[in-house]
């Protein structure tokens, strides 16, 4: 396209010349009619030699000549809305023309493409713009916070710590609650009916019903009204907690089966979900070798094997899967290597968007896991 | 009694800044009250800024009154909040800006907060070892940065912003964390070696034991 025919023409700005120090302003106007003409932008004129270095901000684009001296200008006239600004400013984040540039590389096609930070002469930002542009970035810091929060690697991972904690606090006051019911009612098998005794204890009024409800004499201890109360109240929490537990291992069930169902098939969701916590997300764990999928989680022995020699750990969090932590011990370190390898595979077809495995894959590493047994 | 603008200034043994946004203590800081003024402390304990303010020999650490200045690695907001107080004043009377750049979500979105009762900071969520993805906020060069990131290679990441944002004459500070190099014995040595072989000059090296260990402050002039 020339641009004698349309360019020009369809620019929204023409461009203004500014004299530079030694030529004329007769001789500068020749100079852009060449150029506009599309003949060479690099040559000889006996005054000066023409390099022109093309450079643009968001408000502005400029045409440099060697000396840098400006020589062709187009200013954004539009009407300057956050929304605009934020929409430059990422063309230029991203390395691409605004729309101002592009008019100046048409009319110049053979630049040189330069930053402005390097023209001393580029002009300052003024009030206005000054508070333009904090507020588009206000609204792009904002945007990108949000951006982070929709990936559901970030959300994975809180639901994933989330769940250890509630489960090792759920621990601890459990055996809290059954010791100090093991005190008052020596009776009670605390092993064999220890499941029952959490929801008992919490429907129950006092001891007397307490024991009835778990089948053995009730005991003369007298109790305070009030650390009967102080206890129940903290049964009723345990049970509250471990209905807390099974919530969060739903929801994470059903977003790793949604971010990662090939390797949820091949692990269960909630071990593809912790280790991909473990690896700092799905983009990560993808990259991942598999030699470091296999030892996700057993970070403490591994640092070990480096600094003192140690044997090295067969297994990480990968353990969990029946395959392996229901395997005999000769069995185990082989059958995490094939499995690490298989899960590094899954979760990069989960990531770069390849087919998700079918049942018909998994099957295959079955078959695989017990030949594998069968050999040891 | 030290003053080192007519915003920030030692009394008795603490530093205190003009607080821009009154009656707001951030992070329960101490306000006080002196006429019309309400000086809020600056804790030196919570901002290498302020701890090499305090052991400084020479002048120049801070940056003139509404100047623009980029600060890498800005945290949850402590140090640019005092340093609002001196660059931009209550409502940014004195234009100044303030680019932020860090790499956590969580300390940009205490920025954000900040930047709402603060005018003139501008929070941008950027790795700062991607130069390019903050150029668009500086269109000029400016005459101050900090640098504030403890991961390794700190100084080759100081060195090359320094080189592409810093206008000719222009302060930089590095905060340098020696535990986060790998020769931790020798980072001191060799960020110093590094810096003058870039052809920066070094104005002071602060050690800013006592308030933070392990930690240089290094004053440089490019």
């Amino acid at each position: 396209m020339f641009p004698d025919e349309s360019g020009n023409e369809s620019a929204p700005h023409s461009g203004q010349n500014i004299g530079t120090g030694e030529s004329t302003p007769l001789l500068n106007y020749l100079l852009v009619i060449v150029a506009k003409l599309r003949f060479r932008t690099y040559f000889n004129i006996g005054i000066c030699t023409l390099v022109v270095r093309l450079v643009w901000d968001w408000r502005l684009a400029r045409i440099y000549d060697s000396q840098e001296q400006v020589f062709d200008e187009v200013v954004w006239d539009g009407h300057r809305t956050t929304a605009a600004i934020i929409v430059r400013l990422h063309e230029i984040q991203t390395g691409r023309m605004t729309a101002e540039a592009r008019i100046l590389a048409e009319r110049f096609p053979e630049h040189d493409l330069s930053e402005p930070i390097n023209f001393s002469n580029w002009p300052e930002l003024n009030i206005e713009e000054k508070k333009a542009l904090e507020k588009a970035t206000i609204c792009i810091a904002e945007k990108s916070i949000i951006r982070a929060s929709s990936e559901p690697d970030n959300r994975l991972d809180h639901m994933i710590r989330a769940v250890d904690d509630l489960r090792m606090t759920h621990n601890s006051l459990e055996s809290h609650v059954v010791e100090w019911i093991s005190l008052i009612l020596p009776w009670v098998d605390i092993d064999y009916k220890r499941s029952e005794i959490m929801h008992s204890f919490s429907k129950s009024s006092d001891l007397k019903e307490l024991a009835k409800m778990l089948g053995v004499e009730s005991s003369d201890v007298s109790l305070n009204q009030q650390e009967w109360i102080a206890m129940r109240s903290l049964a009723k929490n345990v049970v509250a907690q471990e209905l807390a537990v099974d919530d969060l291992e739903k929801s994470i069930r059903e977003i790793a089966n949604t971010h990662l169902p090939s390797l949820s098939l091949l692990l269960g969701p909630l071990l593809a979900a912790k280790l991909c916590s473990a690896a700092h997300g799905i983009g990560r764990l993808a990259r991942l070798p598999a030699g470091t999928i296999q030892v996700l989680g057993a970070e403490k022995a591994f640092f070990m094997h480096l600094r003192q020699g140690t044997d090295p750990p067969k297994h990480g969090y990968i353990f969990q899967h029946p395959w392996i932590s229901k395997s005999s011990k000769r069995s185990r370190g082989p059958i995490a290597r094939m499995l690490a390898s298989k899960a590094a595979i899954a979760c990069r077809c989960d990531y770069f968007g390849g087919k998700p495995w079918t049942t018909k894959e998994i099957a295959e590493i079955e078959k695989k896991v017990g030949e594998i047994r069968s050999r040891r | 009694m030290t003053t080192f603008s007519e915003r920030v200034k030692v009394q008795g043994r603490s530093l205190w800044s003009r607080n821009a946004d009154k009656g707001v203590s951030l992070r329960g800081e101490r306000l006080r009250r002196e006429g019309k003024n309400e000086w809020r402390q600056w804790n030196p304990r919570t901002s290498k800024l302020a701890s090499g303010l305090l052991k400084a020999e020479k002048s120049g650490l801070l940056p003139n009154s509404g100047t623009t200045c980029l600060y890498l690695g800005a945290g949850h907001g402590t140090t640019i909040s005092h340093l609002h107080d001196h660059l931009c004043g209550p409502e940014n009377k004195f234009n100044g800006q303030i680019i932020a750049v860090d790499l956590s979500t969580k300390c940009i979105r205490s920025l954000v907060l900040l930047s709402k009762s603060r005018p003139g900071i501008l929070p941008i969520l950027s790795d700062c070892r991607d130069l390019i993805s903050i150029s668009p906020f500086l269109p000029k060069r400016v005459p101050w940065i900090f640098q504030d990131v403890s991961q390794k290679g700190q100084v080759h990441i100081f060195i090359k912003t320094c080189k592409k944002y810093l206008e000719d004459g222009g302060t930089g500070l590095l905060s340098l964390k020696s535990a986060s190099e790998r020769n931790t014995k020798q980072a001191f040595e060799e960020a110093r070696k590094a810096l003058v072989n870039e052809g920066f000059t070094i104005v002071e090296q602060i050690d800013l034991t006592g308030w933070e260990d392990k930690h240089v402050l290094f004053h440089v002039v490019l």
